[in-house]
């Protein structure tokens, strides 16, 4: 495996692309959904027609961008077991099933309502139609919920161990897999970030029509509706990503660090660096503008507790490795013999930094030989990369701001009922289109590469991870991959935008009559 | 067709008294999210009702 | 026996079920987008077609992606090996299949003829090779693949790629797409009238035949291909460690659990019994029970696969000890007992919805009435 460090890198790469990519048409879903069952509900509780047009309308755009995020959700499950197919192996027996909860109780729910909600305005009552839209709303979140309580236990593994005999992961709390706090927080931080998603998008369009004087109605109601979602949507957003930090302060000190480019361990309370150019190679940050204090309470919320910076983190991995070794030379005697009984032992004195121990043979094939450099370097990779998590952060919470800010001003306005008229206001709106976007991708960047050099943090390093594949088959899997998304992304947002442009009236109806 | 209805609505209050209890204890943060996703949905579609309101009082005024 | 072996039984079970539920539903959509361009003929003949189905695409096609996840969460060794070591095969499988939301969803959005050409090669390309290498990775299962494990399980696939498409696993692949076109031929039969319903009973009558003939030949194939059987270890209760035992390969032995158990005669004869029936009832123009009967062929077709098979789910060709059975290849007791359990609850009420989408949908779908609707596909 150690000549395979490019076929690693490359799977990386192609899973980062795929699943941000992915992860471009799934916050509208998650969020659209509920903001459609809203505009229903309005309509079932009032039987205004308008608030039909308005369902009607938005969920024409909905199922455009549904269709992407079907086609490449379908991707996602292909490359566990394609590109990584020995972290499938390692921990299939307790990420497989969310994986497979997700189908079941979700995917159906959402996949079986949607073609009813599309098609089906006709064949039903209205309250049975509004409640298939909120079927849909249920069955999108609701996958959005088993798939993070997957990668929940990517980020803090709870509720499993691992097993010498079968050398895998296995589940040993179901309760406490789907029960894990980074899962929960994580979960919700997500969805409401959904939520958020559609608000902008639906305010930004809303308003384009408002500024050109056309659909008035339904552009202000949606407007109205829209930025009322969004504001409270925002402000969960914030609130659960402070949630998430602690929580992941506590679960990941080395994400934390990368997070907050904090090299050094200081006394408490440290301060909070605003703007930060860290430098990976010298292990200190070449420029850092500072507000004194702060990031003690921040990270948290309290004055005096220590923040683990960079060395420490590293201190304390070596020595986790150290202790692991014997684990996994243990291991090794048990795959030929099972029930060896003094390997069983040595397995059982050593497991709980077995991981590190792993990571470490990285850069020291043969663990007993590893010199004082080989444990230095494998101590540096510890770091996740802190240039691109710092700036990815900053620039995820700094967008979370502007849209809370937005959102409110909208919310004022519009309450007034004065926003056709904040012609500013109007013209700001669709530019705050790609904000949440950014934001949504960004916060992916965090979680995930900040949760490098592990798949498993504290389990299983990301170099053992991938199949054992070929270059050859990489680069055309990632050639493949590029050309049919380019022209995915070409058609979705050509469509996307004829849409919009058509609007209500004209668009939905004379555009099918062909 | 009533003792139907009353048994849905048995069963859908009998769901959500588990869900709280099991949710409660354990997964704050899902309960929040049911509550929170609740509200913003209601506080939504409040505000297009609002709207329409707001649109008759003015009509009327002019 | 014990819980464990029973409950590895019970998701080899529930395996084939999945198998059949994503062969009966997506492979009828399939079937349909692989013969969309001879079902209907004009521009308003192909929309009434896609619009049969358009509600329903996406329900079934998560036949296909639970099959995946259940894969992962019940037979995690095999869903790694099998996937990693078939890499191209299923990146052409994902990209021929990622094509068909988009076929659907797209397709009639712009006017422009060349536009809607384009779509529906698109998705006849996403029915007809999707279904192809559907049937030739079960035909591969049959022939056993490359492939060996380190000593810390770690998988290497050590075939070509050209050699997954190997005479057998071809002829295992039409047959597959035979059974596809067949039923989707009876769901337009369903839901169509007139030139459409007839030029559907037409392939109908061609794909049923085609399918008998297909599984005829297979089965003479496989009675001398090699087959695998397990000699010593394996444990059917034991850990999930696929190094530990021992496995000849003999010629014809996909035939000794036949041998062993006659009883078993019945599964391959109910394809015969109900792909005759159903191609007598689509020629009576009864394409309900046809499309009923064409689900009886696929859980007869796969039922037979799996009773040759069993207890081996992915024979090794380069290492048979190394072969991944149902003993073996599992999950852990407690993660099959809880998957049990969620399916146990969730499975009937996904039926239940279902059916009562099927039937809010339900009628003749016709040009005109396309046409008409703004909601259409």
């Amino acid at each position: 495996m150690h000549n395979m460090q490019t076929v690693v890198d490359l799977s990386r790469w192609q899973f980062a692309a795929t699943a941000l990519y992915h992860f471009l048409f799934v916050p509208l879903t998650l969020g659209l959904t509920f903001l459609l069952a809203a505009m229903e509900t309005v309509y079932v509780t009032t039987g205004r027609k308008i608030y039909k047009e308005m369902a009607i309308f938005w969920g024409k755009l909905f199922a455009i961008n549904f269709a992407l995020g079907v086609a490449t959700g379908l991707t996602m499950e292909f490359e566990f077991g394609t590109n990584w197919a020995q972290y499938s192996r390692f921990v299939g027996d307790v990420f497989g099933a969310p994986l497979a909860i997700e189908g079941l109780m979700a995917f159906f729910l959402e996949s079986t309502f949607v073609g009813l909600m599309l098609f089906g305005w006709d064949r039903m009552s209205r309250g049975k139609h509004l409640l298939v839209t909120y079927m849909v709303a249920l069955g999108s979140n609701l996958s959005a919920l088993w798939i993070l309580i997957a990668n929940g236990f990517m980020q803090s593994p709870h509720g499993a161990t691992f097993d010498p005999i079968t050398m895998r992961m296995e589940l040993s709390s179901f309760t406490d897999l789907i029960f894990n706090h980074d899962a929960q927080a994580k979960f919700v931080h997500t969805s409401i970030a959904g939520y958020v998603t559609a608000a902008v998008f639906v305010a930004g369009i809303s308003g384009w029509y408002m500024l050109r004087n056309r659909h008035m109605e339904l552009a202000k109601r949606s407007f109205r509706m829209a930025v009322l979602f969004g504001v409270f949507a925002s402000v969960g957003v914030i609130s659960l990503g402070d949630a998430l930090g602690f929580i992941d302060g506590h679960a990941q000190p080395a994400k934390l660090v990368a997070m907050e480019s904090l090299w050094h361990t200081r006394t408490p309370p440290v301060g909070f660096n605003v703007i930060a150019f860290p430098s990976q190679k010298q292990q200190r940050n070449l420029y850092a503008l500072k507000i004194p204090d702060l990031l003690t309470p921040l990270v948290t919320h309290s004055m005096n507790t220590v923040i683990p910076g960079a060395d420490e983190v590293e201190q304390n991995a070596m020595v986790r490795m150290r202790d692991g070794i014997p684990a996994v030379l243990a291991l090794k005697t048990l795959s030929a013999e099972p029930s060896n009984q003094a390997a069983l032992a040595q397995f059982d004195a050593h497991k709980k930094d077995m991981g590190y121990a792993l990571l470490l043979e990285r850069f020291a094939p043969d663990l007993a030989a590893a010199t004082p450099t080989d444990y230095e370097r494998a101590a540096r990779s510890v770091i996740p990369d802190v240039a691109v998590i710092f700036w990815s952060f900053r620039i995820m919470v700094l967008a979370g701001f502007a849209m809370l800010f937005f959102l409110g001003l909208g919310a004022f306005c519009s309450l007034n009922n004065k926003v056709h008229e904040r012609r500013w206001l109007l013209k700001l709106a669709p530019w705050f289109i790609p904000v949440p976007y950014i934001a949504c991708e960004a916060g992916w960047l965090v979680a995930e590469m900040g949760r490098q050099p592990w798949t498993v943090y504290g389990v299983f390093p990301t170099w053992m991870s991938a199949s054992t594949q070929s270059v050859a088959y990489m680069v055309f899997s990632l050639a493949g991959f590029v050309l049919i998304y380019s022209i995915f992304i070409a058609v979705e947002m050509y469509l996307m935008v004829k849409f919009i442009r058509k609007g209500p009236d004209d668009g939905a109806t004379a555009m099918l009559a062909h | 067709m009533i003792v139907l209805r009353v048994l849905l609505y048995a069963v859908i209050s009998l769901v959500t008294v588990f869900l709280v209890i099991l949710l409660g204890e354990r997964g704050a943060w899902y309960f929040a999210w049911v509550l929170g996703t609740v509200m913003i949905v209601l506080i939504s579609a409040a505000g297009g009702a609002l709207l329409d309101a707001q649109e008759e009082a003015g009509s009327s005024d002019d | 026996m014990e819980l464990y072996a029973i409950l590895k039984v019970i998701w080899w079970l529930l395996l084939g079920v999945l198998l059949i539920g994503l062969a009966v539903m997506v492979g009828m959509d399939m079937g349909i987008g692989a013969a969309l361009r001879y079902f209907g003929r004009t521009d308003g003949e192909r929309r009434a077609v896609l619009n049969m189905i358009g509600p329903h695409w996406d329900g079934n096609q998560v036949w296909f992606i639970l099959g995946g996840g259940a894969v992962f969460a019940a037979w995690p060794t095999i869903y790694a090996t099998a996937f990693s070591g078939l890499y191209v095969v299923m990146l052409l499988l994902l990209w021929s299949m990622i094509i068909r939301p988009l076929g659907f969803e797209y397709r009639s959005k712009l006017p422009s003829p060349v536009w809607r050409n384009v779509w529906d090669w698109g998705l006849f390309v996403s029915g007809l090779l999707p279904m192809v290498i559907f049937g030739a990775a079960i035909g591969n299962m049959l022939r056993g693949v490359p492939f060996h494990f380190n000593w810390d399980l770690e998988s290497w696939y050590t075939g070509s790629f050209i050699s997954l498409f190997n005479p057998f696993a071809i002829l295992c692949g039409l047959m597959s797409l035979a059974l596809a076109l067949y039923q989707g031929s009876a769901m337009v039969m369903n839901r169509g009238d007139g030139a459409i319903r007839e030029r559907a009973r037409k392939l109908g009558l061609w794909a049923g035949p085609a399918g008998l003939i297909l599984f005829t030949a297979g089965g003479f194939w496989v009675a001398r291909l090699p087959g695998y059987v397990l000699t010593a270890g394996d444990d059917p209760a034991g850990p999930a460690m696929p190094l530990h035992k021992t496995v000849e390969v003999v010629q014809g032995a996909w035939l000794h659990n036949f041998s062993a158990h006659p009883v078993l005669w019945l599964v391959p004869a109910l394809v015969y019994v109900s792909i005759m029936a159903g191609v007598w009832s689509l020629q009576r123009g009864w394409s309900h029970l046809g499309w009923w009967l064409g689900a009886l062929g696929w859980i007869g077709t796969i039922g037979t696969v799996g009773a040759a098979m069993f207890p081996f789910m992915m024979p090794s060709s380069s290492n048979p000890s190394q072969s991944l059975t149902v003993w073996d290849a599992s999950s852990s007791q407690t993660t099959l007992l809880w998957m049990l359990g969620w399916t146990v609850v969730f499975v009937p009420i996904v039926v239940i919805y279902t059916s009562w989408a099927f039937w809010v949908m339900r009628g003749k779908v016709t040009p005109a009435q396309v046409e008409g609707d703004d909601h259409a596909y």
